[in-house]
């Protein structure tokens, strides 16, 4: 039981404790152990027949993939038309039916599609579509293509609707650079990281000792005790930020280190975020929700070969980490979400590349899935302004992974009720 | 008349012109500075300050080193002559590859160059809007693949960086780097490429919402044809689409030049820039009325950024509570800050690295949308790099450094990383010095230049042994250099230190 300690208790219980007794060593975990760990994160499932242990992986792929290139409709003569450089040839496709097919370069996760273990929602998008990456992906994010203004994402609501739970840090863990919209909540912002060794704050190397030093940067950065309320400052915000760093550190160290999986990774940047996620769920680590990005999906020119390579390092990726997921077990427990900001005009343009587009497929993967296509192939004869029309609402999708995945209520968190979609 | 909310400053007895306020002055519109800048610039008439930063010209600037690109333009002759003459596949494909490490060394000798630069210049206006400018008329590696190109982007932005708004996005709409960032240079006739159009009208010019997917269309066919060779803008009128445009309302045969022209007529145009600036160096978030006031400048003036900026830099709202110590410091503030602030010397190599890791990587920005922005840099991972940083200049290393990969997608970060540290008696004037108190206060004076919550002092206090203000120290003991560390690094570890 390595709980950590959370904000709020921080808040309540950390400053006092520094001022009573300065000297007092690693007072977080004992104060942890404890508080006979009344956070456990299994509270955060509570529906009959939605267990527990669940995590979820939502892979973000920035800059609009090529939906068209990605499931292709190689079926249809519109596709080639529209496509004179650019269209898969017919006999490269890897067929899943009698009219859509992955292209080439996703082999890797057709494996997983052959396992049922791979679920592809075709034409996900949502009415009136923005063609803006930020704009749509602040949509996707928040789940709000109505402009309500939401400040929280859709994840970050999830956390919110489960307090207390909400309240310890690596409920939710970004791996990359910057903490994503989708997983802010009210509650706060969760784990961002990318390489755990770097995760720790280190005392000077020629300074007054480690633990003194420790102590000291625990009363400098403890939040202000205040009555509650999320309205805080920037000085409050960054003092929260530091205490969940603080707290979440060692845990996520261990936790990362712990596991050696013999599984081998292909040698990319998305690859190797996968392979921290799986060795933090191998080092059962409290989350519920863990984050990865892919970029570079924005095409706009000389897409061939770009797009492979891309396509190429998603499966990789993803099929090395299902191994690696089954060898520990895991496999049946964790589930991954792929979507991308739109996707892209269905006619190439003069640059052997494609202009923002509208809807595309999501990719789902996991052992506990029912496999297969879900959604329809948009009409390639029926477009809006030379782009598809959407045939489910990535809201749909959410709320089936809200609701039979995460047992939580979709209504409460999306604000209002969408079909489910038959993958889980 | 009624006080408008962007009022002059006007010092009194009461609110003087003093050293807070031009250390946050020389923090925002500079990169900030030692104790003695900051005073120099207290010492000053507020107007003459305010002046000194903007009217910069006035200033000689030391010749920084030109980056060498010879070599580069010689791989890449090399590359098209193999190419015309019909070299075999695995020949050209070396000479490319060649090509590339070439480039991306260069890439390396820029960013070093432009970070030396930001600590050395006697501008820091100047400088600071060449960070601006690349945050907000983005290009970078990797679509941008020549080195050389980003360099005379930088240039441009450095020679246009206060100027004309109107004249300076003309002059991107033809910058080599940008027209292949965002592929305008295979935007042609018949089948257009929609990248810059739109980018130019959501990002830099009228902001989302100001225009619709028709515009995107209509402007990228007038943009056809605008394309570069070598390191020249190149206008081929075969590819050029001078048919009938409806953009924004009004039809003609338009091309890029009648496009910019439409889009700064638009009301949207007046209030994009002026509030992008503000919310650099102000705050995130202003008052609409604040920024109605902005855009009657900016129009009135033809679009003269320097204009926007006197009046900013001159309003009351600037020194007020609202600005000042409320935004978080981006990381190129807090890096080039710390070591302005030490008046230390530290290779740019180092810097870089902790610039990377704190999620800046100058050249390499995260996408067309620039970077983050205020409380968009913090997060778990980045709030302890920043905290550690301080490590680089006391110990000459930090976490991460020579971490696992490199966020810039392979440039070369390890490379003399090393810092040597900082000589400690540079940071106290010892003549001065008689109690742990004092030595807290210079170095609050140095780092924060704002009061500190007691019960946070009083830990500071702790470094030194002690929890009196009054304790004595002796500077010359033989633990004294190592409380100052531990003093310095735990202030540097602060959330009060990430805020300008």
């Amino acid at each position: 039981m390595n709980q950590g300690m959370t904000r709020r208790e921080f808040v309540k219980k950390g400053l006092t404790m520094v001022a009573v007794g300065l000297t007092a060593p690693s007072f977080i975990t004992r104060t942890a152990l404890a508080m006979n760990n009344p956070w456990d994160v299994t509270q955060l499932t509570s529906r009959p027949g939605v267990s527990d242990d669940r995590v979820l992986v939502v892979v973000q792929l920035g800059g609009g993939n090529d939906g068209l290139n990605t499931v292709i409709p190689y079926s249809q003569d519109a596709y080639y038309r529209a496509r004179p450089t650019l269209a898969v040839p017919q006999t490269g496709v890897l067929r899943i039916n009698d009219e859509v097919g992955l292209h080439p370069s996703l082999a890797k996760v057709m494996d997983l599609h052959e396992q049922g273990a791979m679920a592809v929602i075709q034409g996900v998008g949502y009415p009136n579509p923005s063609r803006s990456h930020f704009k749509s992906m602040e949509i996707w994010q928040t789940a709000d293509p109505d402009g309500r203004v939401v400040r929280y994402g859709w994840i970050g609501r999830y956390f919110d609707s489960k307090c207390p739970v909400c309240e310890q840090p690596t409920v939710g863990v970004n791996v990359g650079p910057a903490m994503p919209l989708a997983m802010q909540a009210s509650s706060g912002m969760g784990v961002s990281l990318e390489d755990p060794e770097a995760f720790q704050w280190m005392p000077a190397l020629n300074g007054i000792g480690a633990k003194e030093e420790q102590e000291l940067f625990r009363l400098l950065n403890a939040p202000a005790v205040r009555a509650g309320g999320d309205g805080v400052g920037t000085i409050d915000f960054l003092r929260h930020t530091a205490m969940n760093a603080y707290v979440s550190s060692a845990q996520v160290r261990e936790a990362a280190r712990g596991y050696r999986g013999g599984v081998e990774y292909p040698n990319s940047q998305f690859a190797a975020s996968l392979r921290l996620i799986a060795q933090m769920i191998a080092g059962k680590l409290p989350t519920k929700v863990y984050y990865a990005h892919m970029t570079g999906f924005d095409t706009h020119a000389s897409q061939h070969g770009a797009h492979e390579n891309l396509l190429a390092q998603f499966a990789a990726g993803v099929a090395a980490f299902y191994k690696d997921l089954e060898a520990q077990g895991n496999a049946e427990r964790v589930m991954v979400l792929a979507f991308s900001e739109f996707g892209r005009r269905v006619a190439e343009n003069g640059s052997r590349g494609t202009d923002h587009g509208t809807a595309a497929p999501m990719f789902v993967f996991g052992k506990g899935l029912k496999g297969g296509l879900y959604g329809a192939q948009p009409s390639l004869a029926d477009l809006v302004d030379g782009d598809l029309k959407h045939v489910i609402d990535f809201r749909s999708v959410y709320a089936t992974v809200l609701d039979r995945w995460l047992g939580a209520d979709p209504v409460e968190i999306l604000g209002s009720s969408f079909d489910r979609v038959g993958f889980i | 008349m009624a006080e408008t909310l962007l009022g002059t400053f006007r010092p009194s007895a009461a609110d003087p012109w003093d050293r807070a306020k031009a250390a946050h002055l020389l923090g925002r519109a500079g990169f900030g500075g030692t104790p003695d800048d900051i005073a120099r610039l207290a010492g000053m008439r507020f107007e003459d300050a305010v002046e000194e930063l903007l009217e910069y010209e006035r200033i000689s600037d030391e010749p920084f080193p030109e980056v060498d690109f010879s070599e580069v333009r010689e791989l890449a002759q090399a590359l098209v002559d193999l190419r015309r003459g019909g070299a075999a596949e695995r020949e050209v494909r070396e000479a490319s590859q060649q090509l590339r490490r070439a480039n991306v060394q260069k890439f390396q000798e820029i960013r070093a160059g432009w970070v030396q630069r930001m600590l050395q210049t006697r501008r820091p206006l100047q400088e600071k809007m060449v960070l601006f400018w690349h945050g907000h008329l983005v290009s970078g590696f990797p679509d941008v693949t020549s080195a050389e190109h980003m360099a005379m982007q930088l240039a441009l932005f450095r020679q246009m960086a206060t100027g004309s708004f109107k004249e300076l996005i003309l002059a991107i709409s033809q910058d080599p780097a940008m027209l292949s960032y965002l592929d305008n240079n295979s935007n042609r006739k018949g089948k257009p490429n929609e990248n810059y159009a739109r980018e130019l009208m959501e990002l830099f010019t009228l902001g989302v919402g100001n225009f619709g997917e028709q515009d995107v269309k209509e402007a990228a066919r007038a943009f056809t044809g605008w394309t570069f060779a070598a390191n020249e803008f190149v206008f081929r009128r075969n590819q050029h689409d001078d048919g009938m445009k409806m953009f924004l309302g009004r039809t003609g045969t338009f091309d890029g030049t009648d496009v910019i022209e439409i889009i700064f007529a638009q009301p949207a145009a007046d209030r994009h820039l002026p509030r992008k600036l503000f919310e650099f160096f102000a705050y995130q978030g202003p008052e609409e009325p604040v920024i109605d006031e902005l855009a009657a400048i900016f129009r009135r003036s033809d679009w003269s950024v320097r204009a926007v900026l006197r009046a900013l830099f001159r309003s009351a709202l600037f020194y007020s509570p609202r600005t000042v110590r409320a935004q978080v410091k981006s990381p190129v503030e807090l890096v080039v800050g710390a070591v302005r602030a030490l008046g230390v010397e530290v290779p740019p190599q180092a810097l870089l690295r902790a610039l990377d890791l704190m999620g800046q990587s100058l050249l390499y920005p995260p996408n067309v949308g620039g970077w983050p922005k205020g409380k968009g840099w913090i997060n778990t991972a980045t709030i302890l790099v920043r905290y550690n940083f301080s490590k680089l200049l006391l110990d000459g290393t930090m976490p991460g450094a020579g971490g696992r990969r490199s966020m810039t997608g392979g440039a070369p970060g390890r490379v003399g990383t090393r810092a040597r540290p900082i000589p400690l008696e540079q940071l106290i004037d010892a003549g001065r010095v008689w109690t742990a108190g004092d030595v807290i206060t210079q170095l609050l004076d140095r780092f924060i230049q704002a009061p500190l919550e007691p019960r946070r002092r009083w830990a500071l206090l702790r470094a030194f042994g002690t929890n009196r203000e009054d304790a004595p120290v002796t500077i010359d003991s033989a633990q004294f250099p190592d409380q100052l560390r531990a003093a310095v690094h735990l202030i540097m570890s602060m959330p009060e230190y990430q805020l300008t």
